[in-house]
């Protein structure tokens, strides 16, 4: 233990004295989590993952009926998620093209008389900013909605339009408009028993596991889509910064220093676990900035944190034993780099960290995947966090840090054979 | 009795012996220099010794105990100072002695005990708090010496300590090396600078293509050459041929010749001025005669028949 800490003690001193290297260790994953905030927005709390957004309704009529939709935006659910402007059409799109909006909304002139007129297909126009990824597309989705209730309110209320136009195009007291309501209000109530309650409707039920009768005690997964993503990208992430670490190793190797321990002592696993114990300690504080910062920004709610605290830590010991294993085998430091990489995104792909493990070759997702450790913290953080089956974390961390113990063995096994056979960097 | 014996020792990359059959005895108290070229094998034989390198064949044994048998026990007694700076640069001197006497089993009051000591001895108290990639080549070899110090080994492997620094400095690190042999440590030195051999060390085994060609006291090999005196003769020699003049041969050796200069040692311990008699009348034209003892350059030329320089 002594040993183990002496040698932890000094690479930490050597972190101090150059902390560059670290530093942009721990950069990087602010970076990464970043990214992905910019990416897929910002928000907090619960339904807020995509952030308020923001764009520009451009009303080339301005009439009751377009004003009623304007306001309808600002009203209740609208206003939790959208943030719309109201500009003309100039400067709605100079604010476009200085990325401040997601898209502009463009209400197109005689848009009420020639929706109520029924006069051919009425073209609503959706300019999108490429520049923000998700919004725009998800305002797409918004304006299909709305078209298309548009639709079934033209088709269904089709006999009292003529009237609602003339009152809107010649004026109307106030008593021609109550009738309107009222004889619109009647033909929407004929509706209301087949729309509530609805004729036709559907359970999301998932069966328990034979084994285990916790799920009924579980809340139950709700889908996070970034939260799932998150958990594929952190795990690729830390396989990859394991290997950077890791490429300490071949350094203490070039410089003789591990040599010099070596004249010291005749068991080489220690040093290895040192310095995958440093490696590790730095890891741990990066995949805490990702799950806690990735947490803030897309408002996950880790449920689980202690189990996912440990089933990271039982990768990272998977990760520094299989990078401590390449360093120990190819004895050229840009070789095993290169190699590492390739290997990372191997396993991370395979492991279904990249794409969803459904979406990977049936030879691949049915006898390859399950075998690897990415696709196990990749799984295991989904199914915790997300999902509805049940994981055991610590048991599934100890298996992880088993492999990497194992890893870590070969790997001193490997450099062993590398002094004996005098092999120089 | 040694405190280190290497029997039989070889090592091979390849088709390449790099060492093959070496020999030797350390007895505590004495410094034992290594003297050959590079590529000789010095630094292969040393590691092996230390336990980096699985030997082809042969045995090490360390007070008593053979190396295979008991490498940690072996490890603890060796303190192993490699040719490369084998430190943490981003780490001061003293950071470093006493990450390694913790590592070779120090308490850390002792590391830092003995940490201070040796920053004294070695004359690094001034800058010890500096990180060592602050330093001159010079007082990082002292560094790199003393970091195997530290759990005061026995035994001493030393690995050309002196490459690369200025004269002043190689003459500190000697003077430390001088004053840890007479405390009793035994030392093993490789080095391929001559003067270090014949200055330092009580017995000198020379090494040349992995083979020990020779090895014992300077004087011991001086006499293997012609005792305390060679003749350095210079003149025109081109041409001639030592063959052809009676009684040459009998009489001296010739350990070297070039059409300028002649290295020849008498065959006998005849008088010098009987002997120098002897050679100026010679058929060629000699301009000048040096007399002087021999060194091991001539042991080595004698043995190899090429100089160490070259």
């Amino acid at each position: 233990m002594n040993l183990w800490l002496t040698l932890l003690t000094k690479d930490l001193r050597r972190a101090v004295r150059n902390p560059l290297p670290w530093l942009i260790h721990l950069a990087v994953p602010l970076a990464l989590t970043a990214l992905l905030g910019l990416a897929f927005g910002r928000g907090t709390g619960e339904g807020a993952a995509l952030g308020r957004i923001r764009f520009a309704v451009v009303d080339e009529e301005d009439s009751p009926l377009t004003r009623l939709l304007r306001g309808a935006l600002n009203q209740g659910e609208a206003a939790r998620h959208l943030e719309p402007e109201f500009l003309d059409r100039t400067d709605a799109l100079a604010q476009l093209h200085d990325n401040q909006l997601s898209a502009v909304v463009i209400l197109p002139p005689h848009f009420t008389r020639d929706y109520l007129a029924g006069r051919g297909p009425v073209t609503l126009e959706l300019i999108k900013n490429p520049a923000r990824s998700i919004h725009p597309a998800v305002l797409e989705e918004l304006l299909g909605v709305g078209v298309t209730g548009l639709n079934a309110l033209a088709r269904t209320l089709g006999s009292e339009f003529p009237a609602w136009r003339a009152a809107f195009e010649q004026g109307a007291d106030y008593r021609q408009v109550a009738d309107l309501i009222r004889s619109t209000g009647e033909k929407l109530d004929t509706l209301r028993r087949y729309l509530d309650p609805p004729r036709i409707t559907y359970r999301r039920e998932t069966p328990p596991a034979p084994e285990s009768p916790a799920p009924a005690a579980r809340p139950g997964g709700g889908h996070n889509l970034f939260g799932y993503l998150l958990a594929g990208l952190a795990t690729m992430f830390l396989l990859f910064q394991a290997n950077t670490g890791m490429e300490d190793l071949q350094r203490e190797f070039a410089r003789h220093t591990f040599a010099r321990y070596h004249t010291l002592h005749h068991r080489l696993l220690p040093f290895l676990a040192g310095k995958g114990a440093f490696v590790g300690v730095m890891l741990l504080v990066g995949a805490g900035i990702l799950f806690g910062g990735g947490g803030l920004l897309f408002g996950i709610a880790w449920k689980h944190p202690l189990d996912l605290a440990a089933l990271v830590a039982g990768f990272l010991v998977f990760a520094v034993g299989l990078a401590a294993l390449l360093a120990a085998l190819i004895a050229d430091a840009r070789r095993a780099d290169a190699l590492g990489t390739l290997i990372a995104m191997a396993l991370g792909m395979a492991g279904g960290c990249a794409f969803p493990p459904e979406s990977l070759p049936a030879f691949l997702r049915e006898h390859i995947t399950p075998l690897l450790p990415t696709a196990w913290l990749a799984q295991g953080i989904r199914e915790l966090e997300f999902g509805s089956e049940p994981v055991h974390g610590p048991l599934l961390a100890l298996r992880l840090a088993a492999v990497g113990m194992v890893l870590l063995g070969l790997a001193a096994a490997g450099f062993r054979r590398r002094f004996a056979r005098g092999l120089r960097p | 009795m040694s405190l280190l014996c290497v029997e039989r020792l070889s090592k091979s990359y390849g088709e390449l012996r790099a060492v093959e059959g070496v020999s030797f005895a350390v007895r505590a108290g004495e410094l034992y220099g290594l003297l050959g070229p590079n590529g000789a094998g010095k630094t292969t034989t040393l590691s092996m010794i230390a336990g980096l390198l699985r030997p082809d064949a042969g045995t090490v044994v360390v007070d008593g105990v053979a190396f295979s048998a008991d490498p940690q026990r072996a490890r603890r007694i060796m303190g192993v100072v490699p040719q490369e700076l084998a430190l943490y640069e981003e780490l001061s001197a003293r950071e470093n002695l006493e990450f390694w006497g913790r590592l070779a089993g120090l308490s850390r009051r002792d590391a830092r005990q003995r940490a201070g000591v040796l920053l004294e001895a070695l004359a690094l108290h001034d800058r010890a708090r500096e990180p060592v990639r602050t330093y001159s080549g010079g007082m990082r070899r002292r560094v790199n010496l003393g970091c195997a110090l530290v759990h005061r080994p026995r035994l001493l492997l030393l690995d050309e300590p002196t490459v690369g620094i200025d004269p002043q400095a190689r003459q500190n690190i000697l003077e430390f090396i001088r004053g840890l042999q007479r405390e009793g440590t035994a030392i093993l030195y490789t080095t391929h600078y001559l003067e270090e051999a014949e200055t330092l060390c009580q017995r000198v085994g020379i090494l040349d293509h992995g083979r020990l060609l020779a090895e014992g006291t300077l004087e011991a090999l001086q006499e293997r050459v012609g005792g305390d005196r060679v003749y350095v003769l210079e003149g025109a020699f081109a041409g001639a041929d030592p063959g052809d003049w009676p009684g040459f041969e009998s009489r001296f050796r010739l350990l070297q010749h070039t059409d300028r200069q002649w290295v020849v040692a008498a065959r006998d311990r005849g008088e010098p001025a009987e002997c120098l008699r002897e050679l100026l009348s010679l058929p060629v034209r000699v301009d000048n005669v040096l007399l002087k003892r021999p060194s091991l350059n001539e042991v080595f030329l004698q043995l190899t028949g090429r100089e160490l320089r070259e």
